[in-house]
């Protein structure tokens, strides 16, 4: 039995050790969300010590904030109470890895860059690149349904995500899914985890479904005459037999400063196949493009990471995420340049979009946080008569408090999404007032 | 408890009379689903034939607390649509219509008794299908696909359902008709589609689904190799996989199989094979030929009997027509059979199937097997016979023994058909008590009365759930509050 705690801050130090609990102006000032400051951080060395921690907080009626590689910090609304900050970098164990059976089950703080070196030898991979990957947490990929390029192929993280343990918001580790790569064993939790920014559980452990890295790949860019021409070409491409992993839109403002050539719109596709099929249908791509009299240059590998730090914010510029559909890209992507102009005279809008999904990564340059909002307003309405969306994901505390980070979710929905949260945090312990509605 | 008569007017009047079944004889043809073990007519069987009638259906049983199950054709394997505490049924059957076909966005949306196999010939002319390929397609329903979560054979590549449904609009147990999801990727907010796939109508009944239509590969390949032991074959798939091959199908049938399929049809197995490996490719010319060639070598090299490719579509049907009439072969070896559908992971095969062996001696039954080897997914059928006393429970002790034996390997209970009332009972042989204390708790939110599909998916308890009551993590004492 420990010794009684007489303070909130005594029985943290109790359960991580006083080397992770963390109360000085310094640390709490470097842990801010949205200028926040927790009154401590805490770095937990075991799932069971996040589950102590969290019924803590709850029972003391405190907010918890996760944070993995805090690079997703600006996703949601600020925070309506910030008092425990959770940094779960020392969770970043493997804890089982079956190379034979294509899964990995991972501590939630371990990073993508971490992974994929370890499963560079068995030429295996994660199938998810969402900018800036690397360093950050596969817990925080999953809190925040972060994806990339490769969804054209291998689909999103609730594509991947075969397991997951978790805590709830009364402290209790619970576990949902299963450890296989098929199972319909109860209720499908794990898609409840993703995208959920941990405001229904802290996620603590990932079971993962795995790739074989394909035995060759190539890549090509596309270079188009407008956006109507990038869409018509996508077009052909996913009625055609060719099998892309990545098939990217690019706008002319994104193609610059990758740098490639200057067009008016691109198209990139990689294909990943064994060597034969590569160069085959790379072939096919190029005569598909000749038909549309159109330029097809090969590109390196090294593009796809450029192409991800170009569509990095620096700053304080914004990051929208788009969703509209597949049969929209030209016409979401002159409502997106349309929006941003009118609100910022001197705006620059970098845009790349999985066209075959009809989801778009829109960084917003040369804007101020007022004229962003403005620009996200006017697009909402726009994109929202196609039934799509409009969040931003990345952008200064002064912008998600002039507009809704989310936009509106329907009230159907919206009751339903309520209702789980007043189920699982009725206290609002986790996260509170980041997510959608302001749950 | 039967119907009171002004219920049943009032139903009545929200379907008309020929939705509704009433008379005992009509009823009874909804007693049980394919697992005719479990038998449960319900009081009455209504067919709706727009959303809004199943919305006045639920708002009427919820005021009178009356248990709702829906049904689609009846296929499943689980005892999901039956009515084991009566009550009303409702069918889809009359909801079969396709609402929309978007090729541009490659979905469609469709009423849930649209089956499985009409949307891919409604769309095969252009080039496209839907994925989901459980056995029963020709004849299950898109909404019982849904409710399931059903795979198939070719969910090795493409993936079950949940991957493919991009929206549903559903009347949730507190008769909300709420649409989730949609054409459009991404929405904010929880996952609600994700949960509400495979959810086995306890959330509500789905009256519509938005589901993705994939282009159709280039070129199949279909190969079929033999061998004398089943870890030969089991090394060949795990061999094939490591090489980076993903198979649209890798389908097993082990020695007891083989006989009962080669005494039948005659699709011609060797004889002295102990495992029948059917792997089929699919995607570009290019690769399909590539991978075909590596597929087979590496069959070879695992000490193969013969590997045969098929030339063409007529070879490709011969070398699935044993596969597919494997549950129909095995009634040359036994009146009946239990039909398991457990899980390990694919590493697991060789151990499991020494497991099994060793279990079907225990019990003195015996066990055939067919299985989706790419996935781990078994679908042992442990035979009895039914007129022998005794049998039956000696196959159901094997049958038990094998699933606990599968979850000791780091499987899982059910791979694609689901628990319904079948494995309610086992779902805590894989999940703690927190854990299904947090599946009671999300079903509480869709469905807060309880009337949807009650006693399915999870087990009874004494105290309705409320007693999976996990322990919480013990906090310092002391004077911090």
């Amino acid at each position: 039995m420990p010794a009684a705690a007489r303070s909130i801050g005594e029985a943290l130090v109790t359960i991580a050790g006083r080397e992770e609990v963390q109360d000085d102006d310094r640390a709490r000032a470097a842990a801010a969300v949205d200028g926040q400051l927790p009154r401590w951080v805490v770095r937990p060395a075991s799932i069971d010590q996040l589950g102590r921690i969290v019924a803590l907080a709850h029972d003391a009626g405190l907010a918890v904030v996760p944070r993995g590689g805090g690079s997703a910090l600006e996703l949601g609304h600020p925070p309506a109470r910030v008092d425990v900050l959770v940094d779960l970098s020392g969770l970043d164990q493997v804890l089982e890895y079956n190379p034979d059976d294509l899964t990995i089950t991972v501590q939630a703080g371990i990073t993508a860059g971490t992974l994929a070196a370890l499963l560079a030898p068995r030429r295996q991979f994660l199938a998810l690149d969402p900018p800036g990957a690397a360093a950050r947490t596969l817990g925080g990929m999953t809190a925040t349904n972060a994806s990339g390029p490769l969804r054209a192929r291998y689909g999103t993280m609730r594509d991947l995500l075969l397991g997951v343990r978790f805590v709830q918001a009364d402290g209790v580790v619970t576990w949902g899914g299963s450890k296989v790569v098929k199972s319909v064993s109860g209720y499908d939790v794990p898609k409840l985890m993703v995208g959920a920014l941990g405001t229904l559980g802290v996620l603590g452990e990932l079971t993962l479904r795995l790739h074989p890295l394909p035995d060759a790949e190539g890549s090509w860019l596309v270079l188009l005459a407008s956006a109507e021409a990038a869409q018509a070409f996508v077009e052909r491409v996913i009625a055609s037999p060719l099998q892309p992993s990545r098939i990217e839109f690019f706008n002319d403002r994104a193609l610059r400063s990758v740098p490639v050539e200057a067009a008016a719109a691109g198209v990139a596709l990689s294909i990943g196949s064994v060597a034969e099929a590569v160069r085959e249908q790379g072939e096919r791509l190029g005569a598909m493009a000749k038909v549309d009299g159109a330029r097809i240059v090969p590109l390196p590998g090294a593009f796809w990471s450029r192409a991800a730090r170009a569509s990095t914010s620096e700053g304080n510029g914004a990051v929208l995420h788009v969703a509209s559909l597949p049969s929209r890209l030209a016409e979401t992507e002159r409502a997106i340049g349309d929006a941003v102009r009118t609100a910022a005279p001197r705006g620059e809008v970098w845009i790349s979009a999985s066209a075959a999904l009809g989801t778009f990564r829109v960084r917003v340059g040369n804007a101020s946080a007022a004229e962003t909002a403005v620009a996200t307003t006017r697009l909402r309405a726009r994109v929202i008569e196609l039934a799509g969306s409009v969040v931003i994901v990345r952008g200064p505390a002064e912008l998600r408090k002039t507009v809704d980070p989310w936009g509106p979710v329907e009230a159907g929905p919206f009751a339903l999404m309520r209702a789980l949260k007043d189920e699982f945090d009725a206290k609002r312990v986790l996260n509170p007032g980041r997510f959608v509605g302001g749950l | 408890m039967p119907l009171s008569g002004t219920f049943l007017a009032d139903l009545e009047r929200i379907v008309g009379p020929e939705g509704l079944v009433r008379s005992a004889e009509g009823r009874l043809v909804y007693e049980c689903d394919m697992h005719t073990f479990y038998k449960g007519a319900p009081d009455a069987v209504a067919l709706p034939t727009q959303a809004e009638e199943v919305v006045a259906i639920v708002n009427l049983c919820r005021r009178e607390r009356v248990p709702i199950v829906p049904r689609g054709s009846g296929t499943g394997l689980i005892g999901g649509a039956m009515a084991p505490l009566g009550g009303v049924m409702i069918g889809t059957n009359r909801m079969d219509r396709i609402l929309e076909i978007d090729l541009t966005n490659r979905c469609a949306t469709v009423q849930p008794g649209l089956i499985n196999l009409s949307l891919t010939r409604a769309v095969a002319t252009h080039g496209y299908f839907f994925a989901p390929d459980p056995s029963s397609q020709m004849v299950s329903s898109i909404g019982g696909n849904v409710a399931t979560n059903a795979g198939g054979p070719h969910c090795l590549k493409y993936g079950i359902t949940t991957n493919h449904v991009l929206g549903v609009e559903l009347v949730t147990g507190t008769g909300e008709l709420v649409r989730l999801g949609g054409k459009a990727a991404d929405r904010p907010g929880y996952d609600l589609v994700g949960v509400a796939v495979g959810s086995e109508g306890t959330f509500g009944i789905v009256t519509a689904a938005t589901v993705r239509l994939l282009h159709v590969a280039e070129a199949v390949k279909t190969i079929l190799a033999s061998f004398t032991a089943i870890e030969d074959a089991s090394e060949a798939v795990s061999a094939i996989i490591a090489t980076g091959i993903v198979p649209a199908a890798l389908e097993m049938l082990d020695a007891v199989m083989i006989r009962a399929i080669n005494e039948g049809t005659g699709a011609g197995y060797p004889k002295d094979a102990a495992a029948v490996l059917l792997i089929e490719l699919d995607g570009p010319a290019a690769e399909v030929k590539a991978q075909g060639e590596r597929a087979a070598r590496i069959c070879w090299a695992r000490g193969a009997l013969e590997v045969r490719v098929a030339r063409d579509d007529a070879e490709r049907a011969l070398l699935w027509k044993g596969r597919k009439e494997a549950a129909g072969a095995v009634g040359r070896l036994a009146p009946t059979y239990l039909l398991q559908d457990a899980v390990v992971p694919r590493s697991k095969l060789p151990a499991i199937m020494r497991e099994l062996i060793a279990i079907g001696a225990r019990h003195r039954v015996q066990i055939a097997n067919v299985f989706h080897a790419g996935d781990g997914n078994l679908h042992p059928l442990i035979l009895y016979d039914d007129r022998v006393p005794e049998e039956l429970e000696r196959a159901k002790a094997a049958n038990e023994e094998l699933l606990l034996a599968c979850i000791a390997m780091g499987g899982t209970v059910t791979g694609e058909h689901g628990i319904g009332l079948d494995k309610a009972k086992n779902l805590p042989f894989q999940y703690a008590d927190a854990d299904l204390n947090f599946m009671y708790r999300l079903r509480r939110a869709f469905d807060p009365d309880g009337i949807m599909n009650p006693g399915k998916l999870l087990p009874s308890h004494p105290a309705c759930g409320e007693g999976f009551r996990p322990a919480r993590p013990r906090v310092p004492e002391g004077a911090w509050i």
